[in-house]
C-alpha cells in the first residue's frame, strides 16, 4: 500500500511539473485572438500588447515595396478596417481578398505593425473561390 | 456513375447498421447464425464501400466535372497520379477514404479471426460497424462525395499547386490510414469489456494493428513535416499548427500504448490504464479527422460553425462516456496481477514514459483548443503560439530520451545497484565526453548540450545492450559475429525493431535540436551580380529567367554558391504562377548535406531587377529524414511475424 502511495505521489509530481512548464510557456506566448472590429473598439486598451487579428485582405489595398520588403494593406471584416504594416518576405498564401491572421501590436498611430503573417496548412478542404 | 456511388453508400449504411445490431444480439442471445449473418453483412459493407470508392475513382479518371469533388480538385491537365490523389483532397472524399479503409480493415479482421476469438469478434465487429455507420451517415446527409453541381463546368478548378508534390501523395493517406488503424484496437478493447473476456486475448489480437497504426501515423507526420519544409518556404518543418497537432497527438498516445502493452503482457499490470489509453488514442484520431477536415480552428469563430461539429463531438462523447462506464463496471476484473516492485526497475521506467507522453499530449491538446476554451470561459479568444509548445514539450522530450537510454540498462522488477553501475558506466562516460567536446567546440546553449549528451548516452546504452546480446549469442552458438547479430535481431523482432526505432528517434531529436538552435537566417535584396554571405557560404545572384508552360508561368532565379572561394554549385529558387490558381507557389532551392541545409527562397522583385531572397542555413535537418527511414525500418521489423508470438 505504501508503495502505491509513493508511486501515486510520483505521478502527481510529474504532472505538476508538466503543468508548471505549461504555465511558464503560456505566459510567454498567450495572445488575444481578435477580429478587426474588436481591435478597432479596444483601441488604446490593447496598444503595445501582442495580439493576433483575423480578417480579410481588402482587395486593391495591397501595397508592396519590394526594395525595402515593406507590405502595407488593409485588413477588414464585415464592419471595420485596419491598416497593417509588415516587414519581411510575404508568404505565398497572402493575397488580396484572402483570409489571413496577423500577429503583432497596434501602434499609437493607429497602424497595426505585424511581426508575422500566419500561414496555416493550406485549406485544401475548402476550395478558395 | 455518381448515382451508383451514392446508392452503394446508402446500402452500406443499411448493411453496417444491421451488422452492428446482429453481432450484438447474436452473441448475447447465442444465435450463431445471426452472428454469421452479421459477419457476412460486414463483408458486404466492405464490398459496397469499395464500389463507392471505385465510383469516385472512375469519376476522377473520366473528368466527370458534374461531380463537385472532381470539379473542385482536378483539371484535365493534371498528371494521373495527382488526379487520383484528389480522392482525399476534399472533405467528402477524405471521409469516403476513411470509410473505405475501415470497411477493408474490418473485413481483414473478420477473415483473420475465422474460428478464433468467438466471443470477442462479434463485439469488435459491432463497434467497427457502428463507427462505419457514423462515417456513412456524415457522407449521406452532410457532405456527399457524389454531390452534383447544378451545371457542369467545362474545366475543373485544379488541384492546389502546393499539393503537387510527391510527398503529398502519401502524407494524407498515411495519416488517415493511421487514424483508421486505431479503430481496430479500440474495437477489441471494448469487445473485451463487453464480453467480459479480459484476459490477454484482446491484446494479443491487436498488437500488430496498433503497431501498424502507430507506424503510419509516424510516417504520415514526418512526410507532412518534410512537405512543409520543402513547399511552404518559411524555412521550418513544424509550426504547432492545429492540423499538425491533430496528427501528432494520437501518435504520442499510441506510442505510450505500445510501451504499456509490454508491461501488461509481462506482468499483468496497467490493465485499466491500457483501456483508457486505447480509448484516448481512438478519440484523438476522430478528433484529428475532424480538426483537419473542418478548419474550425483557423478562423476566429466558434466550433458550432461547422455543421459536422456537433456530430463529431457527439460521437467522441459517446466513445468517452461509454468506455469509462464499461471500464468502471469491470474494474474488479481489471485489477493488476502484480505490484510495482521498485522505483528502480524497467516497469517503472515504462510507466514514467507513459506519464510523460500522456502529459505532453494533454499539454498539446490544451494549447491547440485553447481559443475555444478561453472563449467559452472568458468570452475572449486567446491563442498560444510556438513558444508555448516548445517550452512545454522540449524538456519533457528530453526526459523521454533519457528514459530511452535507461530502459535497456535496467532490469525488470528490481534492478541491483552493482548491475546498474556496471551497465551505466560506458554510456555515461560517452555522454560526458561528448558533452565536454561539444562545449569546447563552442556549443553553449545548455539545452543543446544536454540534448546531444543525452542522445549519445542513449545510443551507447542501446549499442552496449545490443552488443552484449550479440556477444552472448556468439559464445553460446559459436556463430560469427555477423550471424549472431542477424540471428539475435531476427529472433526477437519486436525488441530489436524497437531499438532501431529508438535510434530513429535519436536521429530525429538530434536534427530537431540542431536546426532549432543553430539555424541562421538572412533576408537580402540583390541586384544581378551582387553577392551575399551567410556563414561560410557566398551566394552571387546571376539573374532571373522566365518560362511559360501550358499551366503556369515559371520565374527562376539563379545563384552561384561558393564555400569560401570554392565553387560548389548553382541554386535555382523559383516561383510558379499558375493559370488556374491565384496564389504564387514557391519552389525552394535546397542544398542538403549531412551537416546542414542551405535553403534559398525567392521573395519578390521590382521592375529594375532588384530581387529579395531569404537565405537560411539549417543544421542537421537531413538527420530528421534519415531518422524517418530508420523509423520505417524498425517499425517494419517489429511488425514482421515473430515465432515468439503465440498464435
Amino acid at each position: 500500500m505504501i508503495r502505491r502511495k509513493r508511486f501515486l505521489i510520483g505521478g502527481i509530481v510529474i504532472l505538476l511539473a508538466v503543468a508548471y512548464l505549461g504555465y511558464r510557456g503560456f505566459e510567454g506566448s498567450a495572445t488575444y485572438y481578435l477580429t478587426v472590429s474588436e481591435v478597432k473598439e479596444q483601441g488604446g486598451r490593447i496598444a503595445g500588447e501582442n495580439v493576433r487579428v483575423n480578417g480579410r485582405v481588402a482587395p486593391s489595398s495591397v501595397d508592396w515595396d519590394a526594395e525595402n520588403n515593406i507590405l502595407r494593406f488593409v485588413l477588414v471584416d464585415e464592419e471595420k478596417g485596419l491598416s497593417v504594416l509588415y516587414k519581411g518576405i510575404v508568404p505565398d498564401a497572402f493575397k488580396a481578398d484572402s483570409n489571413v491572421v496577423v500577429e503583432g501590436g497596434l501602434e499609437s498611430d493607429g497602424v497595426f505593425h505585424a511581426d508575422a503573417i500566419l500561414t496555416r496548412c493550406p485549406s485544401k478542404y475548402a476550395p478558395e473561390e | 456513375m455518381a448515382d451508383i456511388g451514392y446508392i452503394s453508400l446508402l446500402l452500406a449504411l443499411g448493411a453496417s447498421l444491421y451488422s452492428a445490431l446482429a453481432f450484438v444480439i447474436g452473441v448475447r442471445k447465442r444465435y450463431p447464425e445471426l452472428v454469421a449473418s452479421a459477419r457476412n453483412s460486414l463483408l458486404c459493407v466492405g464490398g459496397l464501400v469499395s464500389l463507392a470508392a471505385l465510383a469516385l475513382v472512375y469519376a476522377l479518371l473520366t473528368h466527370d466535372f458534374q461531380i463537385e469533388s472532381v470539379a473542385y480538385y482536378t483539371s484535365r491537365d493534371l498528371p494521373l497520379i495527382y488526379t487520383l490523389s484528389a480522392f482525399w483532397a476534399g472533405n467528402a472524399g477524405s471521409l469516403l477514404f476513411w470509410a473505405w479503409l475501415l470497411s477493408l480493415f474490418a473485413a481483414i479482421v473478420a477473415m483473420q479471426n475465422r474460428g478464433r476469438n468467438r466471443e470477442l469478434l462479434p463485439y469488435a465487429g459491432s463497434i467497427m460497424m457502428a463507427t462505419e455507420a457514423f462515417f456513412l451517415i456524415l457522407m449521406i446527409f452532410l457532405t456527399n462525395p457524389f454531390q452534383k453541381l447544378l451545371s457542369t463546368p467545362a474545366e475543373g478548378s485544379g488541384l492546389n499547386p502546393l499539393l503537387e508534390n510527391v510527398g503529398m501523395i502519401f502524407h494524407p493517406p498515411a495519416l488517415l490510414a493511421g487514424y483508421v488503424g486505431l479503430t481496430v484496437p479500440f474495437a477489441f478493447a471494448m469487445a473485451a469489456l463487453l464480453s467480459g473476456r479480459l484476459g490477454d486475448d484482446w491484446m494479443r489480437s491487436i498488437r500488430r494493428w496498433a503497431l501498424l497504426a502507430w507506424l503510419l501515423l509516424g510516417l504520415g507526420n514526418l512526410l507532412g513535416a518534410q512537405w512543409a519544409y520543402v513547399e511552404l518556404g518559411w524555412g521550418g518543418y513544424w509550426s504547432w499548427d492545429p492540423v499538425e497537432n491533430a496528427g501528432l497527438m494520437p501518435w504520442l498516445v499510441a506510442t505510450a500504448f505500445l510501451h504499456s502493452a509490454v508491461i501488461q503482457r509481462r506482468r499483468g499490470m496497467l490493465k485499466v490504464w491500457n483501456m483508457v489509453l486505447i480509448m484516448l488514442a481512438f478519440n484523438l484520431s476522430i478528433f484529428g479527422t475532424f480538426l483537419t477536415r473542418s478548419g474550425i480552428l483557423s478562423s476566429v469563430h466558434t466550433f458550432s460553425e461547422s455543421a459536422m461539429g456537433p456530430f463529431f463531438l457527439g460521437f467522441m462523447g459517446v466513445v468517452l462516456l461509454g468506455s469509462l462506464i464499461l471500464i468502471y463496471y469491470h474494474r474488479q476484473q481489471l485489477k493488476s496481477e502484480n505490484e510495482l516492485d521498485s522505483f528502480v526497475s524497467r516497469e517503472s521506467a515504462f510507466l514514467l514514459n507513459n506519464l510523460l507522453l500522456v502529459g505532453i499530449t494533454f499539454a498539446i491538446l490544451v494549447g491547440t483548443i485553447f481559443p475555444a476554451i478561453s472563449e467559452a470561459v472568458r468570452g475572449v479568444k486567446i491563442a498560444v503560439g510556438t513558444p508555448f509548445f516548445n517550452k512545454v514539450t522540449g524538456p519533457v522530450f528530453l526526459a523521454l530520451i533519457l528514459l530511452m537510454g535507461i530502459c535497456p540498462l535496467i532490469g525488470w522488477r528490481r534492478a541491483r545497484m552493482n548491475d546498474l553501475i556496471r551497465s551505466f558506466i560506458y554510456p555515461l562516460g560517452t555522454a560526458t565526453i561528448v558533452g565536454v567536446v561539444l562545449f569546447l567546440g563552442g556549443i553553449r546553449e545548455w539545452y543543446a548540450l544536454v540534448a546531444f549528451s543525452l542522445c549519445s548516452f542513449v545510443i551507447s546504452a542501446i549499442l552496449f545492450d545490443w552488443f552484449r546480446g550479440v556477444r552472448a549469442r556468439h559464445r553460446v552458438r559459436s556463430d560469427n559475429y555477423l550471424k549472431a547479430f542477424l540471428g539475435l535481431l531476427w529472433g526477437n523482432k519486436p525488441r530489436y525493431g524497437g531499438y532501431i526505432v529508438h535510434i530513429a528517434i535519436l536521429l530525429i531529436a538530434t536534427g530537431v535540436v540542431g536546426s532549432s538552435f543553430y539555424k541562421m537566417e538572412k533576408e537580402v535584396a540583390l541586384a544581378p551580380g551582387e553577392a551575399m554571405t551567410i556563414k561560410n557560404y557566398t551566394l552571387i545572384y546571376e539573374g532571373k529567367t522566365e518560362k511559360v508552360t501550358p499551366s503556369k508561368l515559371v520565374t527562376t532565379a539563379t545563384l552561384s554558391v561558393f564555400n569560401g572561394v570554392e565553387f560548389i554549385g548553382t541554386m535555382t529558387p523559383e516561383k510558379y504562377f499558375h493559370r488556374s490558381y491565384q496564389q504564387p507557389v514557391t519552389e525552394v532551392a535546397l542544398r542538403s548535406t549531412l551537416l546542414e541545409d542551405l535553403y534559398v527562397v525567392l521573395g519578390g522583385w521590382t521592375a529594375d531587377g532588384t530581387t529579395t531572397f531569404k537565405v537560411l542555413v539549417n543544421p542537421l535537418v537531413s538527420w530528421i529524414w534519415m531518422g524517418g527511414g530508420f523509423l520505417f525500418l524498425g517499425g517494419l521489423i517489429a511488425f514482421w511475424p515473430d515465432k515468439r508470438e503465440r498464435r
